[in-house]
């Protein structure tokens, strides 16, 4: 269809009215560019298409100003399925495409459609959340969709400049979303140090490209790639130079994914975002972030081994050292879930620096469970509500006899902080046991040590939680409000996964085995 | 030699300029009141308390307006490079002027050019 159209922009009266007289074929040489782009074609074009209905019916009179939150969230749902759709049916072989700029391959193409699916199960789980806490902006929906366009733009970005453009345009949506309450100082104060801290570390990403750049005078990976593969770093002068430039890099990188020291945003803005938005941060960019920076080091990885690998195991164990003692403190439930997510990072690095085929694998396999983990978890923060708490951030007491008020709930939550846990029968447990055998294969047995000690440590916070919700006894009993269906099927969805994973692990081993390999 | 005309165009345009104010100053008539003579600073006073508080609509104004300036000023180069270009080119800005026109239509329907 889009051969057609082009030959009939080559036949129209528009080329000889506009003079051009290419000599190039252009229908041939953009085709397969243009297919691979239909998903960010398909999801662009919507998002336009959804803007104007909404504001026209919004803010129309006859109608009396409707609310449309609900009716737009099915909608964004609807979108985000056909665009899953959409990636599914191209097919898929490595392409660059768009002078390079934009690649095409395996992973990037699943790394999609993990991205889509976990966005489309955190708008269903928010639905009754974004309706509770009267968020009546339809933006904020049309600037999730934004959000999951400049993800899908990161992921299959193959050029500095790209990478940099498509997160900004993601991080612009995130700090709206989190000033989105815009009646509540919390929330724009959260808005305001996430853009903050979030512009200062695109700086540092801007300033190691510039660095970058002013060294090898390009910005495409594929001419890194030529660059430095097979030439000895230790008689290049500019090898030192080359290390700053990559460690400004990964110090955004850092920022981005909020590994510690630079994690101290990250528990701020998830407590006091609103619910739903923190829902969205805590599971879908970190997978986009991973995959795109796990493409830019990867290039470099072979030049600059041992001081990437030694910065890596560094924030690494920082991430799990800081997640897991400071997170024994915390009172309230999502300030405790960010510090669980800043140690799981720390894993994640683990993996990363152990600089191998298992090591990228386990990386995804732990992304993956971790992301179907805290889609159960966050569920489940968002149908803990009496009457008292209903727009309340919710504490750890909140927890409270849960186990008597709910069972099936209470067994849900024990489920899920097990896995997180990584106790044996269930999924977080293969997570972590992969990520630590690929430490010990490349020979890292100190951090794999301290990381395994301080799982021993995080453990004790997850038991404590458990401790509450089962052995002990609230003063007042306090009936729940009854859990509401689409987050119940995806709670047990998700507890599905996290047991059944002890069956039958084959899918996502051989689909993470697929992810890595396109990498090396 | 190659940069006389633009040092003709200098003088002229100083030139040009003295003429017209001085020839405003001498010729007008000037009957000053305290209206006419007070600093013109959209709708504040000049001289008071730098910190108070202002409109927020002042900054929504400010941002359409560079927003939607900077977008219109990427229409010159490519209208000048217009012959040089492929189709796709020319498809590219007929997008790129179409999401404008959407934004302008949000901004619109939205009411955030309404003043009151």
């Amino acid at each position: 269809m889009i051969t057609e159209f082009y030959t009939f922009f080559e036949k129209s009266p528009f080329k000889s009215f506009l003079g051009l007289n290419t000599t190039m074929d252009f229908s041939l040489v953009h085709q397969n560019c243009f297919k691979m782009f239909l998903p960010e074609i398909f999801l662009a074009t919507s998002i336009l298409t959804l803007t104007l209905y909404s504001v026209f019916i919004g803010s129309s009179r006859n109608l009396g100003y409707p609310l449309i939150i609900k009716n737009l969230n099915k909608l964004c749902i609807l979108t985000l399925f056909i665009t899953f759709l959409i990636i599914n049916n191209s097919s898929v072989f490595s392409l660059l495409a768009y002078q390079n700029t934009f690649v095409f391959d395996l992973l990037s193409s699943n790394v999609k459609q993990i991205l889509v699916v976990a966005t489309i199960l955190s708008l269903v789980i928010s639905e009754d959340s974004v309706v509770r806490q009267q968020i009546n902006n339809f933006e904020y929906l049309i600037l999730i969709l934004c959000a999951v366009l400049g993800l899908m733009f990161l992921v299959s970005s193959y050029d500095t400049l790209s990478l940099y453009l498509a997160i900004e345009m993601q991080s612009l949506c995130l700090y709206v979303l989190a000033a989105s309450k815009k009646d509540s100082s919390l929330s724009t104060e959260a808005g305001l140090k996430y853009f903050i801290l979030g512009s200062f570390s695109s700086a540092l990403l801007l300033f190691g490209i510039s660095l970058l750049y002013g060294i090898t005078g390009t910005t495409n990976f594929d001419n890194f790639h030529l660059l430095f593969s097979g030439i000895g770093f230790d008689n290049f002068s500019f090898a030192p130079l080359i290390e700053k430039a990559l460690l400004a890099i990964s110090a955004a990188f850092f920022f981005k994914i909020a590994a510690a020291p630079f994690h101290m945003w990250s528990p701020d803005v998830y407590e006091a975002s609103p619910t739903s938005s923190t829902v969205f941060f805590a599971i879908v960019p970190k997978i986009a972030l991973f995959t795109a920076f796990l493409r830019i080091f990867q290039i470099f990885l072979s030049g600059f081994e041992e001081i990437f690998v030694i910065v890596l195991i560094f924030f690494s164990l920082c991430s799990v050292i800081v997640g897991s003692f400071v997170a024994l403190r915390q009172k309230r439930l999502k300030r405790l879930l960010a510090y669980s997510s800043i140690s799981h990072v720390g894993y994640l690095l683990l993996a990363f620096s152990s600089n191998s085929l298992e090591g990228v694998q386990s990386l995804y396999f732990y992304l993956i469970i971790y992301m179907l983990t805290s889609l159960c978890l966050w569920s489940i923060v968002l149908s803990l509500n009496t009457k008292a708490n209903l727009t309340k951030n919710k504490t750890l007491l909140d927890l409270g006899s849960i186990s008597h008020s709910n069972a099936s709930l209470g067994f849900t939550t024990l489920v899920a902080f097990f896995s997180l846990m990584g106790v044996p029968p269930l999924a977080g447990f293969f997570a972590k046991i992969e990520v630590f055998l690929s430490a010990l294969g490349s020979s890292l047995y100190f951090p794999a040590l301290i990381a395994i000690l301080s799982s021993v440590v995080s453990s004790f916070y997850y038991v404590r939680l458990i401790k509450t919700m089962y052995f002990e006894k609230k003063e007042e009993e306090t009936s729940c409000i009854p859990v509401n269906h689409s987050c119940s099927l995806i709670m047990s969805l998700c507890l599905f996964f996290l047991i059944y994973f002890f069956v039958n692990p084959n899918f996502f081993l051989l689909l993470t085995q697929k992810m890595a390999l396109c990498l090396f | 030699m190659d940069y006389f005309s633009i040092l003709l165009l200098l003088f002229v345009s100083i030139g040009l300029a003295c003429l017209i104010l001085g020839a405003s100053y001498f010729l007008g008539v000037q009957l000053p009141d305290t209206e006419k003579s007070s600093v013109y600073e959209c709708g504040f006073d000049p001289y008071e308390d730098s910190r108070n508080k202002f409109d927020v609509r002042f900054y929504l104004i400010a941002i359409l307006f560079i927003i939607f300036d900077l977008e219109v000023l990427f229409l010159f180069p490519w209208s000048v490079s217009l012959s040089y270009l492929s189709s796709m080119g020319f498809w590219t800005m007929m997008d790129f002027l179409f999401e404008l026109t959407v934004g302008f239509v949000y901004v619109w329907k939205i009411g955030a050019l309404e003043w009151e």
